[in-house]
């Protein structure tokens, strides 16, 4: 079928299919999929400027369909999403303009992409570690599967911090956290997001498990409610650059929206230290993806 | 996890799969030709008014999705794996 948009002739099951792939790990994982439906919808034909615009179209409409999934089952704190929104927005705009005052030095290039690296392979074999001494506990000291966690030091730290105004988060289980720690949060995830020019949900979900101790249920339905608002953001600044096909989104979107039903309903089945043990594969596969570009492009030599 | 909860919920798979492929072929049928002609030319010709359509035909496409197979899989009496 020709999509008149792009003008490129591309099998709506294919994308749809895509979608559903793509759907899936959004659901299960709370992440927006751009590493892996980007590539994909590359290899489909879909031109690059298309790429990036129509793939945040897409994830507007999947994440709608699993953040409603996840706030059936009680698993989104809106508060706590709309407040990280904030300090998101802030870090996008930051690490934007960082990157662009880096453009003007040689290799920035091969050295953001060897920094996004190791920070997935960090969060990856951290997360890994995590949960994988969080189910030993569960075998050894039969304590709740549910509420088991590997490594709870920077929680308990990042709650003693005592910086006005302090704020609660009854639908997460906080009585009481600095808000300037949830702002912080956002901009972190914001700035990489902004620098490295990927979605925040690789690193957004462990940090809210890891700094600010939410269930990982609860992170994976906040973090899918922050990128409906970030993507939908995105989407409307990709099109009115002409960025976006939406004919193809609204294909795409099809499949993804029973990828992330099926994956959003699948998080009831498998406890928190579960999640993120599957979870701590993403970031390594997103690492070898950037490895790949650099390689292939040249960037970086053995 | 109960091997009679596993076959519903493959059951509840399965179907959810049937319909939304019915649903692609659908909007790849009917949807997708009556929305391509004003989509395409109103990409050429004011950019703000298309995003801000395609953000809301996206938003609604979500929407409708959702409620349709939340809506099947109540009449179909699946809903107690949701």
């Amino acid at each position: 079928m020709e999509f008149p948009i792009t003008g490129v002739t591309i099998n709506p099951l294919l994308l749809a299919g895509i979608g559903f792939l793509v759907g899936i790990l959004g659901g299960f994982f709370g992440v927006g999929g751009g590493f892996i439906a980007g590539p994909l919808m590359f290899w489909a034909g879909v031109p690059m400027n298309f790429v990036v615009g129509t793939d945040m179209a897409h994830m507007t409409g999947k994440s709608i369909v699993a953040t409603r999934r996840h706030r059936a089952l009680g698993h989104v704190d809106i508060k706590l999403g709309l407040l990280m929104v904030v300090g998101t927005i802030l870090g996008v705009e930051c690490g934007a303009q960082i990157l662009e005052a880096l453009k003007t030095v040689g290799s920035m290039d091969m050295v953001i992409g060897l920094i996004y690296i190791v920070i997935l392979v960090v969060i990856s074999a951290f997360t890994a570690w995590e949960s994988l001494r969080a189910l030993r506990m569960v075998r050894e000291e039969r304590i709740d599967v549910q509420e088991a966690m590997g490594f709870e030091g920077v929680a308990q730290r990042v709650y003693r911090i005592n910086l006005p105004p302090m704020v609660s988060f009854p639908a997460s289980g906080i009585a009481s956290i600095s808000l300037w720690v949830v702002l912080g949060v956002g901009f972190i995830t914001g700035l990489l997001a902004g620098m490295l020019g990927v979605g925040g949900g690789f690193i957004r979900m462990p940090l809210l498990v890891y700094l600010i101790g939410i269930p990982t249920h609860v992170a994976v339905g906040t973090d899918l409610f922050e990128i409906v608002i970030s993507a939908g953001y995105g989407t409307l600044t990709h099109a009115v650059k002409g960025n976006v096909d939406i004919l193809m989104a609204l294909v795409m979107q099809t499949g993804a929206a029973i990828g992330a039903q099926i994956g959003a309903t699948s998080t009831r089945f498998f406890a928190g230290p579960r999640i993120r043990l599957f979870f701590s594969a993403l970031p390594l596969v997103g690492a070898l993806l950037v490895l790949f570009r650099l390689l292939s492009g040249g960037m970086l030599h053995f | 996890m109960e091997r009679k909860k596993i076959r519903v919920l493959l059951r509840n798979l399965a179907i959810e799969l049937i319909i939304y492929a019915i649903l692609v072929i659908i909007y790849s049928i009917i949807v997708l030709r009556l929305l391509s002609e004003p989509l395409t030319q109103l990409f050429h010709t004011n950019l703000v008014t298309y995003a801000f359509a395609g953000l809301g035909l996206i938003v609604a496409q979500g929407a409708l999705l959702d409620a349709v197979t939340s809506f099947l899989l109540k009449q179909l009496g699946l809903e107690q794996l949701e």
